[in-house]
């Protein structure tokens, strides 16, 4: 699935000046199956573009279109099945529910598809760090192990595109790493394509190409 | 996991008192409306004349055994009757200008004869179906529906005979001749009874038969309106009753009795009801806000929820499966303990001499289904709306 972002601007960063190579008031297209760094400083609508590439605020101008489809004109029916099978998030603020378990959080996004077991989730935890937080409420983790779980959580579905907002800013090295090359196995395990969102730091990661903000 | 999540911050004591106000509005609405229908049912089919019926006549006194006050209704009287609120139908009873005699014509009964008294009134003060109830010139057979009374008289002379006393479905297959008469013919007719009434002291025939009577056999003069029915509204019967007391008219005790009990009753009823239907839409409400209060905390939890691939739709069902079941255990709550008020409050009416039907009336089951479909549609809007708002916030 292409993304296309033609002349977006949103409506908050209008004010703001943006660079020439911006993808803000320019055309963009986020090829399938590349891996993508979009780079900018705070305050330049990181957030805001994962939101509007999900389909979850719409005050921009310009289009945004999935294959040749504007996201504007998708029913309910069509963005549940798209957030199911197409695209998937590691949102800047986790969005995991506070008062669930590790395992009630995994499961409550994993049972939508079955996309894993219970076992094969909890040896994803295992690779990042945190298996013995399973049974833990997730409120009372740290953000970096929070982190960890929203990324698993965000694995747990098909998808063609993975926007993930700064999803290591509380992660050491190491364990970025660690979830690094989780998504990265599972992205090339569906032949998919991810935005990352960062500050700068490539994560010592090869990306095909990187966009600014 | 759903339900897990989204009600997991839920105020009990609330919810508590939203389902105990709710259990106690459909308990009163669901007895009070039962308790309505049978009480406006009580005595219909004991009596063949319809309900809230009266036979009035103007009351006797000094001045019209003078001659002075007038004993008959004219046109104008019972017009301006009807023109009373209280009161939907008025109609003159008709009586014979003509001889009649009343016999026993079967071999089984022994031969008894009297000169009587008929009269006539309009079908539609009679409880009795139309097809049983006519007669045509050339019929031989006339349908009459007897006063009790003449029934009463009937077995105590057959008692006296030494023959068995017969029931009211025996006497209605007795032959019976009538003969009517003036001064120059007489005509005999077979006389079916169809029915028994407690409240005509006469026996009544069809009003074609009258008809026939009165034009072929006339006695000559006119035959004065002394009788009229008038049947009153529902629960309104304390007006006809003031009204008949005001223009000097008079019914047999009985009739106004039960009118008078009925109407008191359905009125203390409709208080309950009000009261009911005020309480039902008051809990309901209070649970409607409930849940919108549950919404607004689950504001968050419902938003994520969709980001991440649930459908609203699912959302909006577990939010209204939740509340259906609530409402559904009230309303099954409410009607047990309504067949167990039932039971008691019965056996009350049934000591107090007030024997209603025992079978549960289908209205108040009715209202009972009808509180759950407008509480399951608010219930399911307010899921909508509050689910849905998440949605559109773009």
């Amino acid at each position: 699935m292409k993304i296309t972002l033609n002349n977006v601007m949103p409506v908050p960063l209008a004010s703001i000046k943006h660079g020439e190579n911006s993808i803000w008031g320019n055309e963009t297209v986020l090829e399938p199956g590349k891996k993508i760094m979009l780079n900018a400083a705070s305050g330049k609508g990181k957030s805001t573009f994962t939101f509007t590439t999900l389909g979850l605020r719409y005050d921009y101008d310009g289009t945004i279109l999935y294959d040749s489809r504007n996201v504007r004109s998708f029913t309910p029916d069509e963005w549940t099945e798209l957030r199911r099978n197409k695209i998937s998030a590691v949102f800047q603020d986790l969005q995991l529910f506070p008062s669930l378990t590790v395992r009630e959080n995994l499961l409550i996004k994993n049972n939508l598809t079955n996309c894993y077991t219970e076992e094969e989730l909890q040896l994803q935890l295992k690779e990042v760090g945190i298996a013995d937080k399973w049974d833990q409420q997730c409120g009372i983790l740290s953000m970096g192990q929070q982190q960890r779980v929203a990324i698993i959580r965000a694995l747990a579905q098909p998808y063609e595109w993975l926007i993930m907002d700064e999803p290591f800013s509380h992660l050491d090295a190491e364990n970025t790493q660690l979830c690094l090359q989780l998504i990265n196995k599972r992205t090339e395990e569906l032949g998919a394509g991810f935005v990352l969102t960062t500050l700068g730091d490539d994560h010592q990661f090869s990306f095909d190409y990187t966009l600014n903000l | 996991m759903l339900r897990d999540l989204l009600f997991k911050n839920q105020d009990q004591r609330q919810l508590l008192i939203a389902v105990i106000g709710s259990f106690l509005g459909i308990t009163f609405l669901v007895t009070s409306i039962h308790y309505l229908v049978k009480v406006n049912e009580f005595g219909r089919g004991s009596e063949i004349l319809g309900p809230n019926t009266l036979i009035v006549q103007k009351r006797v006194n000094s001045g019209s055994m003078l001659g002075i006050a007038k004993t008959d209704f004219s046109e104008s009287e019972i017009e301006n009757m009807k023109k009373e609120k209280f009161i939907s139908d008025v109609k003159p009873v008709i009586s014979n200008n003509f001889d009649v005699s009343f016999q026993t014509n079967d071999p089984h009964v022994p031969y008894f004869r009297s000169d009587v008294f008929i009269q006539t009134v309009d079908p539609a003060f009679l409880d009795v179906k139309s097809e049983k109830w006519k007669w045509t010139e050339g019929d031989t057979l006339v349908p009459i529906i007897l006063p009790r009374d003449f029934l009463v008289m009937l077995n105590t002379f057959m008692s006296a005979n030494g023959i068995p006393q017969v029931s009211d479905e025996l006497a209605m297959e007795i032959k019976f001749k009538f003969t009517i008469s003036n001064s120059d013919k007489k005509e005999f007719f077979g006389a079916k009874i169809i029915g028994f009434t407690n409240e005509v002291p006469a026996i009544l025939v069809p009003q074609s038969f009258m008809e026939y009577g009165n034009v072929n056999f006339s006695l000559g003069g006119d035959k004065k309106i002394t009788q009229i029915m008038i049947a009153g509204e529902e629960k309104e019967f304390g007006l006809v009753e003031e009204y008949l007391v005001k223009h000097g008219l008079e019914s047999k005790n009985s009739q106004m009795v039960v009118g008078r009990l009925k109407s008191i009753i359905s009125t203390l009823i409709i208080v309950i009801l009000g009261i009911s239907v005020i309480a039902v839409f008051v809990s309901c409400l209070v649970l409607i806000q409930y849940l919108q209060l549950l919404m607004s905390r689950n504001t968050y939890e419902v938003r994520t929820l969709i980001r991440i691939g649930h459908h609203p739709k699912d959302i909006v069902r577990t939010f209204f499966i939740y509340f259906i079941k609530i409402f559904g255990l009230v309303s099954g709550a409410g009607l047990i303990v309504f067949y167990l008020f039932k039971l008691y409050l019965d056996k009350i009416f049934a000591d107090g001499g007030l024997a209603l039907g025992t079978t549960v009336s289908l209205l108040s089951l009715a209202s009972l289904l009808t509180a759950f479909i407008l509480f399951a549609f608010a219930s399911y809007q307010t899921a909508r709306k509050g689910v849905f708002r998440e949605y559109s916030m773009k």
